[in-house]
């Protein structure tokens, strides 16, 4: 099951928590008025942050890539008699 | 330090809003292209990978969130559909013309670094970097959210 593999690693890695989230708003902000002043020490975080950012956005499109893949062929294999087919139509129905 | 500057409000809905959109479409997916058309396995993922981002943004507030009114703009054009906007209430005042963006008070660094951003998120061509940053960090909750509805459904359909 290579595939699940892949995506099983990026999701455990990658996975920011609301904390972090509302902490990273938080550095955002701080990063945002000013910076003349205090420019040496906001600088580095605030492109630190945003650079972190956007490895984060990239892993997660692939992510989305690679469940999609993962997704098509789930449906297309799957069998309209298994218990999971019968899954999907209740919540699709229901 | 703190003026009395707006809150960032980044509230995302629950995981079964999220998840009952994304369903919805592939319903609607399944009774456009039944199982046996000649579509090419290629194609069925990229109408599910768009299932997914547009299903997110309607999740996310549809039309009320700049990164997902460019999604969903960007899907309808696809389409060559239009999208309905519903009225604001206030005049949307953000939006700058990316040929005369506010003058850089931020370091070149961060600017730097916020353009790489700007290409990643949808819509943030043309929004001064505050704003950016705003919509960045919602978008973020919002794209966690639509990969782990869309890992759970992968797990629950796996065969065990």
């Amino acid at each position: 099951m290579s595939s699940s593999r892949r995506s099983r690693q990026a999701s455990s890695s990658s996975r920011i928590s609301d904390d972090q989230i509302t902490d990273l708003i938080s550095k955002l902000r701080q990063s945002i008025p000013e910076i003349r002043q205090n420019r040496r020490s906001n600088t580095v975080s605030a492109s630190k942050v945003l650079q972190e950012t956007c490895n984060y956005i990239r892993n997660l499109n692939k992510e989305a890539d690679d469940l999609s893949d993962r997704l098509t062929q789930l449906l297309e294999s799957i069998d309209p008699n298994s218990p999971q087919a019968a899954v999907i139509r209740s919540l699709i129905n229901g | 330090m703190a003026s009395a500057d707006k809150l960032i409000n980044t509230y995302v809905p629950e995981k079964d809003v999220f998840a009952l959109h994304f369903l919805q479409s592939l319903s609607n997916l399944r009774t456009q292209n039944p199982l046996n058309s000649p579509d090419k396995s290629i194609d069925r993922v990229r109408k599910i990978k768009k299932a997914a981002y547009v299903s997110m943004a309607r999740a996310a507030g549809g039309t009320s969130r700049l990164w997902s009114r460019a999604l969903l703009r960007r899907a309808a054009k696809d389409d060559n559909k239009s999208v309905r906007f519903s009225r604001r209430k206030r005049k949307v005042t953000w939006k700058i013309s990316s040929k005369r963006k506010r003058s850089n008070q931020r370091a070149p660094v961060v600017e730097e670094a916020a353009e790489r951003l700007r290409n990643l998120v949808p819509g943030g061509g043309g929004m001064e970097t505050s704003k950016l940053m705003e919509e960045t960090a919602h978008y973020i909750k919002c794209l966690s959210m639509q990969v782990k509805v869309m890992q759970c459904l992968v797990d629950g359909l796996s065969p065990k």
